[in-house]
């Protein structure tokens, strides 16, 4: 059915056009504005005649492209929030007007100011021209001729529905429809002579020749170059490069381009600039761009590395960097690959509404992640992942998230987005399929339901979130068919993890594994790395056969012969043959105790190895050389940091490290010492809690919702076992609990992968609480310090949800049982399908079951200790 | 907070009870309720930050009729002399029942090994050898390794006592790392003890054990052992295991040396194949020939004690059975076989590397198994005639034992 005529309020123009149509996005190639308002003037005019009004979307910094009138309904957006934002807003204002039939929009190139690339421009085209067509609207776009790349004027030529191209010769304006979608006559695609009368279409072979070699001169779509800072800047910088080769000294001109550019390729946090300036040289930036894929950003997590690297590298100190410190041997896929995919694949859209919705269920998101593997990338720029993978050869890589917001200050975004291993074996085409895959997931991991959760948490659910991604070698050596780095782990240089008073909480903490540093930033059931405080690293908060089993019992690798990624027993990796230098990593369960080996391990000594690190921390200087990395980047940072490393330790015990990412710590309850009030009668007293590492004070608890550890054991189907945790998302998640405070406690570990250990929840189930408590019944004298630096220990920190384990048989601690046995459980009143979990899990409604008074919780961090009364 | 019983206060009141049964003489038994030696030290100790920590330790020799102490050193900050006391009398009594020619004690440090470098550890081992030096000896008292303290810190002591002394004295101290004169055996020692009792105990009340069914509750280091012994000395099959994360049962029996891999690597018994998932408490009450509960302390209850169904319950784990639950058990016909006499293998262990030591004379593991055995069976079959002529439980009955072995080489001696 064909679409219903509109008048552009230019008889003359209806005629070359063969009339507009309800549907058609009209792209104007103008040399300046003056040539777009003379269109764009009649067009309002006619159309507040026809339908009572018009509107305008303003957003660029020229002058208005049409007068105040009446019927003209303005609304601005602002880009300089980014493509994200900007596009999710103009979404919104054509939704909000989606009974309106003629937009205008301001000049397009502006945004190429604002977002230094013209790819994100030709993406906001892409995906802003279909919804208007949907819409049934007319809407006129205009854009600067020959300031734009051939790349995005072809995508916007092929978007668009009328794209027309405007200039002036000796003094007369020409018109040259290029392209008229479903429409033609035999003389639509000629140059036309606007004139006052009529618009002649230029036929006589002497003026047409003269007008083609005019417009030639800077024929749209030929340009190869571009106007948009990304490129312009580059270009300034290449040239100055070449020319002054021997010449450093940094002309202010240059030094404004250095930090444009580098807020092009880092972003813009007046707290990283400030480093990021002072670190970052010229030829730092360059080879950024030389190992870059696509344009835009390189996203928070890449950015964080690459400063701390060359912190280390630049400052002087006791130890030389440049002898520790490995290569990195990364590459950078730009953020604009990530829009430019979403945009190609029809999935921006499908975003754009997920991101306003957070309440994605799991189900929900396996489905988009399927729609996500589906997507396709350009030719371009699967050439050039072909090409980086050729230089990694068969090396396995990591595919890692390195989104905009990430790993800036405030939000870490730990482990919200996906990381993937390549293990990278097979033929070139089946290492792309793979790597392909790994870049679809990370792409995919955007719309997770804990990162949705955890943006909206913070504020973050509209802001521009711009997916770059790290591709890094994978530091290791292989060792039979297996392929892993000794030593891998995360380091923070606040140490709150301090069980005895010896330990200096300033000088940081290092978690430690054997293999992929997966094992300790996830939270592993039954799995613990080593804790190594960095002001006493011999200390260790277990004692005799304690040690065993608060150890590291399985290894995450690559396994080469599969071409994946893998957990094992450690005993079946390390037992049998020799691992070079394996002595400085275990210690020996002989005859009942443990012992450090003296020298070598024999291969067949039979005997079981524990994972201790013991000779490493007391014969290498691996902790001196941790803890003076995280002393410097703290220093530096003017904050504390969070890091992440691979390490080695060769035959002569030369410790080298490899530093994957630096971030800004946050740290629970820096406010100052809270005081713990005194003198509340057990009566009142809910719990007390000893061993606090995260403070704080939150008042006015209304719900606490209780899991009973001895109900919780007794359970013996799995099934059921994990549907507590899905009970707790629930109730997460309700309405009557979500209006008031929330405080949840429950047996063991929350959020392990183990459900025995305890309530199985990832954060989004646990998101709305203010207090999260583990009871901690059976181990009951060991600190619980697996949390501590996981992921989920992050995002309750970042969350500030406060975290206090409990232990109701430490006799420091006070535990009213009786208010948890005796007060009455409204968990059916919100959840009436639950009744079989009734003596599991409790819901009290604090104020119902005390005459009005509400639970507060103190916990104070410096001390150790928090209390939970009513009051 | 809970006002606790005072551990000596409690060790003293089962001495009364056990005088009282034997008739004892008012002197003999002032003299049994109170330590013969105590030694309190004061330790400077230089830590790795250059700085001086003070620690204060105790060694107490609680009698020594029988012959030389014997008792573990144990370092706790929670340390107080009252819980070395009880301790000493305690292994006063758990060295009679084994008929060992030893006498009774223990040693404590208060300090927090958590808050310990290992270098740090070493230099408070030498110095409270150093300062408890002259108390010690093959022939006066000889130490062994107890709560937080390990081979290794025996070898240092052992080090620092030679040092001291100007020549060889491995005989010192037991629990040594077997290159410097640990006894073999030691491993499973507590867990064979036990299954030896339990062995005579069958053979006593005239139970065949072949075939039958056992339950483990608590499946760490004793348990595992008691299993695979269990199975291959007692020919019990394991139809139950549980740990702190819960219980397993398979009614055909489980493959134990599969169960030990099981465990290790996902540390739990939960999961194992072929089993099905029950709770902690259930594994207590299943029907067995035998329940060994090798865990924690008060599991059996008077609210649980009726729902037992096993007939031996060998006390691998010290005081898994409270003074209301022995009565109810012994009014229901369970063999209880009491935690000082069942789980006394370790301490008989200890005795056989002392001797190996003096005599500088090492036996392969087949001497030290039938030596333990020996013992063992002696020691059952004391308790077990007590028993069935006193017409008390089986606890009483060892209580009775001891302390009258005790009492008597005090008299011998003219003590009293």
């Amino acid at each position: 059915m064909e679409s219903k005529v509109v008048n552009s309020g230019i008889a003359a123009l209806d005629e070359v056009l063969k009339g507009l149509r309800l549907g058609d996005n009209v792209v104007w190639q103008v040399d300046n504005l003056k040539d777009y308002s003379y269109f764009v003037e009649p067009f309002a005019d006619q159309a507040i005649r026809d339908s009572g009004n018009c509107v305008y979307l303003r957003f660029a910094p020229h002058p208005p492209i049409i007068g105040p009138r009446r019927g003209l309904m303005i609304k601005g957006v602002d880009p300089r929030h980014g493509f994200d934002f900007f596009s999710a807003e103009v979404h919104r204002a054509i939704e909000e007007w989606a009974d309106k039939k003629f937009f205008l929009l301001d000049n397009l190139s502006a945004l190429v100011e604002e977002w230094a690339t013209d790819e994100l421009l030709a993406n906001f085209f892409q995906i802003s021209c279909p919804f208007l067509r949907e819409l049934d609207t007319v809407a006129y776009f205009a854009l600067t001729r020959g300031q734009h790349a051939h790349s995005a004027v072809a995508r916007i030529r092929d978007t668009t529905q009328v794209l027309i191209d405007v200039y002036r010769i000796k003094g007369r304006m020409y018109i040259h429809p290029l392209k008229v979608w479903d429409r033609y006559s035999p003389q639509m695609f000629l140059p036309h002579v606007v004139t006052e009368k009529s618009w002649q279409p230029v036929f006589q072979s002497g003026e047409a020749a003269e007008v083609s070699a005019t417009a030639r001169k800077k024929p749209l779509g030929a340009m190869e170059s571009s106007i948009a800072p990304w490129d312009s800047v580059y270009n300034r910088l290449i040239q100055y490069r070449e020319a002054d080769k021997d010449s450093r000294q940094m002309v202010p001109e240059i030094l404004a381009l250095k930090e444009e550019f580098s807020r092009m390729l880092i972003g813009n946090h007046p707290g990283f600039n400030r480093l990021a300036d002072s670190y970052f040289t010229l030829e730092d930036l360059y080879s950024i761009r030389d190992r870059m894929i696509g344009s835009g950003r390189i996203g928070g997590k890449a950015a964080g590395m690459l400063l701390a690297r060359r912190i280390l590298l630049e400052e002087d100190g006791e130890i030389d960097f440049l002898q520790v410190l490995e290569d990195h041997d990364s590459f950078y896929i730009g953020s604009d690959v990530f829009f430019t995919f979403l945009v190609h694949n029809d999935l921006f859209r499908l975003r754009l509404k997920l991101s306003r919705n957070s309440q994605l269920s799991r189900e929900e998101f396996e489905e988009v992640e399927q729609s996500f593997l589906a997507g396709r990338f350009s030719t371009e720029i699967t050439e050039q992942f072909r090409n980086m993978l050729d230089y990694f050869g068969q090396a396995p890589i990591i595919v890692r998230s390195s989104s905009l917001l990430e790993d800036s200050f405030g939000n870490s975004f730990a482990g919200k987005y996906r990381s993937e291993f390549c293990a990278n074996q097979g033929s070139p085409d089946e290492r792309l399929e793979v790597f392909l895959h790994a870049v679809k997931l990370v792409y995919a991991s955007t719309l997770s339901p804990d990162a949705l959760s955890y943006r909206r948490r913070r504020g973050l659910g509209e802001s521009d979130e711009q997916m770059a991604i790290l591709v890094q070698r994978v530091s290791g050596i292989p060792y039979r068919h297996y392929f892993f780095p000794s030593l891998a782990g995360v380091a923070f240089s606040r140490n709150l993890y301090a069980w005895t008073n010896r330990i200096d909480s300033n000088k940081g903490v290092i978690r430690l594994v054997f293999g992929l540093g997966t094992r300790a930033v996830n939270r592993v059931g039954g799995d613990y790395p080593r804790m190594i405080a960095a002001s006493h690293p011999q200390l260790r908060p277990e004692v005799g056969m304690e040690i065993a089993k608060y150890s590291q019992h399985e290894i995450d690798l690559l396994d080469l012969e599969t071409n994946r990624f893998v957990t094992l027993p450690t005993a079946e990796v390390i037992s049998k043959d020799e691992y070079p230098n394996i002595h400085l990593f275990v210690s020996i369960m002989k005859d009942g105790y443990l012992h450090d080996p003296y020298g070598m391990i024999h291969p067949d000594s039979g005997e079981e190895l524990v994972l201790t690190f013991n000779k490493l921390i007391s014969g290498t200087n691996f902790v001196k050389i941790t803890g003076n990395i995280l002393e410097r980047l703290d220093r530096a940072y003017g904050h504390p940091v969070d890091t992440e490393f691979t390490a080695s330790v060769d035959s002569g015990g030369r410790v080298r490290v490899n530093l994957l990412q630096c971030r800004p710590l946050w740290l629970p309850g820096l406010s100052g010492p809270l005081e713990i009030p005194e003198n509340i009668p057990n009566e009142r007293t809910l719990f007390k809690a000893t061993r606090v590492i995260s403070g704080g004070v939150v008042s006015q608890i209304q719900h606490i919702i209780y899991i009973d550890p001895r109900s919780y054991a007794e359970i013996t189907s799995m099934e059921l076992k994990r549907s507590v945790g899905r009970v707790v998302g629930r109730l997460n998640g309700h309405p009557r609990l979500v209006a008031g405070k929330l405080l949840m406690m429950g047996p063991g570990r929350w959020g392990s992968g183990n459900i025995d250990l305890g309530v199985n929840v990832s954060y989004a189930d646990i998101d709305n609480t203010a207090v999260l408590v583990e009871i901690a019944r059976e181990d009951s004298g060991h600190v619980p310090e697996v949390s501590y630096g996981t992921h989920f220990f992050q995002d309750l920190v970042e969350g500030q949800i406060i975290y206090l384990p409990v232990y109701p048989d430490d006799p420091e601690t006070m535990f009213n049982s009786s208010f948890f046995e005796g007060s009455a459980n409204i968990l059916t009143d919100l959840l009436p399908e639950s009744g079989e979990f009734e003596n599991v899990v409790y819901v009290f409604d604090v104020p119902k079951v005390t005459e009005g008074a509400y639970a507060r919780v103190v916990a104070d961090p410096q001390s150790h200790s928090a209390i939970c009364y009513l009051g | 907070m809970k006002k606790e019983l005072n551990p000596f206060s409690i060790a003293q009141k089962q001495l009364d009870d056990a005088a009282e049964k034997l008739g004892l003489d008012r002197s003999t038994h002032e003299l049994l309720r109170w330590p013969m030696q105590e030694l309190k030290v004061t330790i400077p100790v230089k830590m790795d930050d250059g700085s001086t920590k003070i620690f204060h330790a105790f060694r107490i020799q609680y009698n020594t009729a029988r012959g030389p102490a014997k008792g573990g050193i144990r370092w706790h900050p929670d340390e107080t002399v009252d819980t070395v006391r009880a301790l000493a009398a305690w292994m006063t009594w758990k060295t009679s029942v084994v008929d060992i020619p030893l006498g009774g004690g223990k040693g404590g440090i208060i300090c927090n090994p958590k808050e310990l470098s290992e270098t740090e550890k070493e230099r408070l081992a030498r110095a409270y050898m150093r300062a408890i030096a002259r108390s010690l000896g093959v022939a006066k008292d000889v130490p062994a390794p107890d709560v937080y303290t390990t081979p290794q810190i025996m070898a240092w002591m052992m080090d620092e006592y030679e040092t001291i002394m100007g020549e060889k004295h491995p005989g010192v101290i037991t629990g040594k790392p077997l290159p410097l004169g640990g006894s073999q055996g030691r491993g499973d020692a507590t867990a064979r003890g036990g299954i030896y009792v339990t062995q005579e105990a069958a053979t006593a009340y005239g139970i065949d054990l072949k075939g039958q069914t056992m339950a483990i509750q608590g499946f760490g280091n004793a348990g595992q052992h008691a299993a695979r012994l269990g199975e291959k000395i007692l020919g019990l099959k394991l139809v139950a295991a549980s740990d702190s994360k819960g219980g397993i049962c398979n009614p055909n029996g489980m493959d134990v040396e599969a169960l030990i891999e099981h465990k290790l690597k996902s540390g739990r018994v939960n999961g194992f194949p072929g089993a099905e998932e029950i709770s902690n408490e259930q594994v207590l009450e299943l029907e067995v020939a035998v329940l060994f509960p090798a865990a924690l302390e008060n599991v059996i209850t008077g609210e649980n004690a009726p729902r037992l169904r096993c007939k031996i319950l060998c006390e691998l784990a010290n005081g898994p059975t409270t003074p209301e639950a022995d009565d109810i058990l012994y009014d229901k016909g369970v063999i209880v076989l009491p935690d000082f006499l069942a789980n006394a293998g370790g301490v008989t262990v200890s005795y056989l590397e002392q001797v190996q030591n003096t005599y500088n004379l090492y036996w392969e593991i087949e001497e030290i198994h039938w030596r333990l055995k020996e013992k063992m069976s002696r020691a059952f079959k004391s308790v077990y005639e007590m028993s069935q002529n006193k017409k008390i439980n089986m606890r009483q009955a060892a209580y009775l034992v001891s302390v009258a072995r005790v009492a008597e080489a005090c008299k011998l001696r003219g003590w009293v």
